[in-house]
């Protein structure tokens, strides 16, 4: 009897004991799958969020158009369209896939579709060169290449475009976007004039940016270099001897102009010291970043706030700024 | 005793068989559903025009006007109005009108950017920039677009991806919320 209650508490035990180790995963268990195989799809290693044919958002693709939703988009054309681009925008957090298909192109007749890494205007790219992991000729994927992968390849970050040319009526092609979680969100561009926004590099050495192409004021509640909030006596952060941040490796800069490559624009300040503490400003500019220089000794984060600029406000701007360059306060 | 074991050993296999990361299930809904005001006729279009209303507000209503003929994608038949290079995308006369005006307003204010590739229909702007792009080893394709309606853009695609998510929430909730 001693020996079966014994058994039986060790049983109960390790019962117990697995219960807690799910505890993080019991939604792994839990029956919230609504798909119809209930009771298989515990067993399948079917993605669940695979979304239903019948349920996958479609229209047509403009020549010139801006896309934020997944779904499948056909352009089709009864007339030659020669400069057409498409842009596609996620969530900060989130990167794109576009996926050709069903292209019917000529591509000796000079057709083409090709997908960028990124947003190109006005011969500007973001990210920029140096804010970007892959070469600029990488970024770029032209379908008609021999060489191109027809297998879709994430953006790596929230923004992407695709330029086409189309001689012939009739030619068309699908796209398909999807969007994928990014855990390490680096370059971004905000989809709306307001929000706030954290970022974070974890010890990697790049530079990250995030973009906000309206006239915003800013408010720069946080940032912090290392694991904690460092002091100026801590031995491991460097000890500057000039004003301002020339000689640090890991800064957060406010950039300002009237581009989209943040290698163009102009510093309006910045910071390598950490704080806690609010810090406004007033971008008059077209394009505002926040941009975040890592030399991955340190785990860098920086939290913000911005909300757009009412055209009151721009004009105080202007009137109270000596200098041109888009004006700030 | 045996069924203990049993209830132990499946739980074990559960918890440790390979698993993927589960979210919420975020079905698509089918044609989009325009959920703007009525679509204001071509009069009361003109008027707004001449107002100095935002441009932002004006696209707007462009866009939904676009949406009541979303299937028309081919484009006019004359190619007489110059916007028609930006936005050929089968829209109605008073919208390329609407946009005439826009852009003529902002050009004499000076604050459009490239004119002449926005104008011209970029083709020659094209070669000229693969031609640069071949000399510099950078492929260089490029809209001329400016910022203005660059947002202008960003707001109709967030409307349509609001309006998205509402038609997969009423589905959502229509399905499973009862």
């Amino acid at each position: 009897m001693r020996v079966m209650e014994r058994t039986f508490r060790g049983q109960l035990f390790l019962l117990v004991l697995c219960l807690s180790v799910l505890k993080g995963n019991s939604r792994y268990i839990e029956n919230n799958d609504i798909s119809r195989d209930e009771l298989f799809s515990l067993f399948t290693s079917q993605l669940k969020r695979e979304t239903p044919e019948e349920l996958i958002y479609r229209r047509p693709l403009r020549c010139l158009d801006m896309i934020a939703v997944e779904g499948q988009f056909t352009f089709t054309t009864a007339n030659p369209q020669l400069s057409c681009a498409a842009f596609f925008m996620a969530e900060p957090s989130e990167v794109i896939s576009v996926d050709l298909d069903n292209v019917d192109i000529d591509c000796s007749g000079g057709d083409f579709i090709t997908v960028f890494d990124g947003w190109v205007v006005k011969g500007e790219k973001f990210p920029s060169s140096h804010d970007h992991p892959l070469p600029v000729n990488e970024r770029y994927v032209n379908y008609c290449d021999t060489g191109a992968p027809r297998r879709s390849v994430p953006s790596s970050q929230n923004v992407a475009m695709v330029f086409f040319r189309i001689h012939n009526a009739g030619s068309s092609f699908t796209l398909t976007v999807k969007k994928h979680i990014n855990p390490f969100p680096c370059n971004a561009i905000s989809q709306s004039p307001e929000g706030s926004y954290t970022m974070v590099i974890p010890q990697q050495h790049r530079n990250c940016s995030f973009s906000i192409i309206y006239p915003v004021e800013i408010d720069i509640s946080e940032f912090s270099l290392g694991h904690s909030n460092h002091n100026n006596n801590d031995d491991n952060f460097p000890k500057r001897s000039l004003p301002g941040c020339t000689e640090t490796e890991d800064f957060v800069q406010l950039l300002g102009g009237r581009g989209l490559d943040t290698s163009k624009l102009l510093t309006i300040t910045d910071f390598c010291t950490s704080f806690t503490g609010a810090t406004h400003m007033k971008v008059g500019c077209d394009n505002t970043v926040v941009r975040i220089v890592s030399s991955g000794r340190f785990v860098s984060r920086v939290t913000f706030n911005y909300r757009l600029l009412d055209s009151q406000e721009l004009q105080t701007i202007k009137l109270n700024n000596v200098e041109d360059f888009c004006f700030n306060n | 005793m045996k069924l203990n074991l049993f209830g132990t050993t499946v739980i074990l296999l559960v918890a440790f068989l390979p698993r993927h990361e589960c979210r919420a299930v975020d079905s698509r809904g089918g044609a989009l559903r325009v959920l703007a005001p009525q679509t204001p006729n071509s009069q009361q279009q003109q008027q707004q025009q001449q107002q100095s209303a935002p441009i932002l507000e004006r696209l707007g209503e462009e866009y939904f006007v676009r949406l009541g003929n979303e299937d028309s994608n081919s484009l006019p038949s004359s190619s007489s109005s110059s916007s028609s290079s930006m936005y050929p995308g089968g829209a109605p006369a008073t919208y390329n009108r609407a946009l005439q005006l826009q852009l003529t307003r902002r050009l004499l204010q000076g604050k459009v950017g490239n004119i002449r590739a926005l104008f011209s229909g970029f083709d020659d702007r094209g070669d000229e920039s693969m031609e640069r792009g071949r000399r510099s080893e950078d492929p260089a394709i490029s809209l001329d677009l400016t910022f203005h309606l660059l947002r202008g853009m960003m707001e109709m695609s967030r409307a349509e991806q609001l309006a998205e998510q509402a038609k997969n929430n009423e589905i959502l909730m229509e399905r499973y919320g009862k």
